[in-house]
């Protein structure tokens, strides 16, 4: 179907991307230029037929942010002709998934800082919402638009927003910066972490003898240091086993995840039959009874 | 929040539903599977001498089972059930040295990809993620170490 610029622009006034004012402004100058410009770039017909869901105002202040910007009603001309040359570069870009840029808050400040262009930004406003379906990528300008450094370029911004997250959570990134010195920073502070918990581990193994002594304190303490808003009543109960003969309590998990704790953590011993649990589970409380804490426990 | 008295023998619910951080859940859940399991390991007559390999099968099974919504405590977890005679699933102490730097730009997108590589490594089932699961996971297992470290680090200073 052949259409005019200006038949174009009134299409997308029908699907309420372009505002009413927008020819206002044009004013009957502008109208020649649009038929100038048609002119001169021809009919592309069949990539303009694929821009149904493209932001069209976006790729006009996406390219005038580049544009030296001297009168408003020039600025209404280069986004058509921007609009055009967005249009011929990025057809086929259309029709395969894209990622939307953050250039558009700087498309914003743009939008903003130009006069008398509060229906400009109402109207790109709602053509974002109405894209948000789509995923869309923005070539800047100089870019490759082909459909594969998109991708890519959609596979880079995805892996460096990861990075960011994991910048907050591994200290000391923050000073680093580039991906490959954070990536480095990273596998240190894992590896440290990991030797951390092997040193500890070996100390317990070396302590863990006197372990069965103290446990009470230590069922205590070690919960009112991580928790210490929790009372301290509250805290021992957390060493109850069995669910069916205790008291219920408002952690559920926790007596859920203990049990499977007996089934799986014997070693050696692969088959643990239900009934071989309990008796797992009975000598852990009598164990358990043994101490302060038990006396949370119902005897059986 | 309030809490009522708890009685022996009574069925005890607490008047309002506790809200919990993450972090307080997985190390309440962290430290209910590996105490009784190392006071087992204790009652246990059949290894009079507690192996250190024994406590680190102990440490990492307590850390899988407390991160079960993660994917690398799937894998952990398949690791450590699958070996019968419990090796250090999580060897790390060979590998402190830092990766050379390459100055030439060429190779940058290169050395990032061996970076990556290497983190895939250090994660229990890294390699079997792609790239982008794997850099959530990793994060996920960074807070889960921490507090397993801190968790540790409670146990052995009471115990001392």
């Amino acid at each position: 179907m052949d259409l005019s610029v200006l038949e174009r622009v009134k299409w997308l006034q029908q699907q309420q991307m372009v505002s009413p004012d927008f020819f206002e402004i044009l004013g009957s100058d502008g109208r020649e230029e649009l038929k100038r410009v048609e002119s001169y770039l021809g009919n592309n017909n069949d990539e303009l037929q694929s821009f149904r869901h493209y932001e069209t105002i976006d790729g006009c202040i996406s390219r005038t942010s580049s544009f030296q910007i001297e009168q408003v009603k020039n600025n209404e001309e280069n986004r058509v002709i921007a609009l055009q040359h967005k249009r011929k570069t990025e057809g086929k870009t259309e029709k395969i998934e894209n990622k939307k840029k953050k250039k558009i808050k700087t498309e914003d400040e743009t939008e903003s800082s130009m006069k008398g262009k509060s229906n400009m930004s109402n109207s790109e406003t709602s053509s974002e919402i109405q894209k948000r379906d789509y995923i869309h990528v923005r070539a800047r300008r100089g870019e490759a638009t082909d459909r594969h450094s998109l991708a890519e370029r959609a596979r880079r911004e995805k892996l460096s927003k990861k990075m960011k997250c994991l910048q907050d959570i591994v200290p000391g990134c923050n000073k680093v910066t580039g991906k490959a010195g954070m990536l480095d920073e990273i596998i240190n502070y894992v590896q440290s972490l990991q030797q951390q918990v092997e040193f500890l581990s070996m100390k317990l193994s070396v302590l863990n003898p006197e372990l069965e002594y103290h446990i009470n304190e230590l069922s205590t303490k070690q919960f009112q240091a991580c928790f210490t808003d929790l009372p301290e009543a509250v805290s021992k109960q957390l060493m109850m086993v069995d669910a069916s003969s205790f008291p219920l309590q408002h952690q559920e998990s926790l007596d859920y995840s203990v049990i499977n704790s007996i089934q799986t953590t014997t070693l050696g011993s692969k088959d643990q039959t239900s009934s071989g649990w309990e008796i797992h589970s009975q000598s852990l409380y009598n164990n358990l009874r043994t101490d302060s804490v038990s006396s949370f426990f119902s005897l059986e | 929040m309030e809490r009522q008295t708890i009685n022996k023998n009574k069925r005890v619910f607490s008047a309002e539903p506790t809200k919990l951080s993450p972090s307080e859940v997985f190390t309440r859940k962290y430290t209910s599977h590996l105490v009784p399991a190392l006071k087992k390991l204790n009652m246990d007559k059949n290894s009079p001498q507690i192996n250190q390999l024994t406590v680190k099968h102990e440490v990492d099974m307590a850390l899988a089972l407390s991160a079960q919504e993660f994917a690398w405590s799937r894998f952990l977890l398949e690791k450590l059930s699958s070996s019968n005679n419990p090796t250090t699933t999580i060897s790390s102490s060979s590998n402190g040295t830092r990766i050379p730097e390459r100055s030439c730009k060429e190779d940058e997108d290169g050395e990032i990809e061996e970076k990556l590589r290497e983190l895939q490594k250090l994660l229990p089932g890294g390699e079997e993620m792609n790239v982008e699961e794997m850099l959530i996971e990793i994060g996920n297992y960074i807070k889960c170490l921490e507090l397993q470290t801190s968790a540790l680090k409670s146990i052995v200073q009471d115990t001392t």
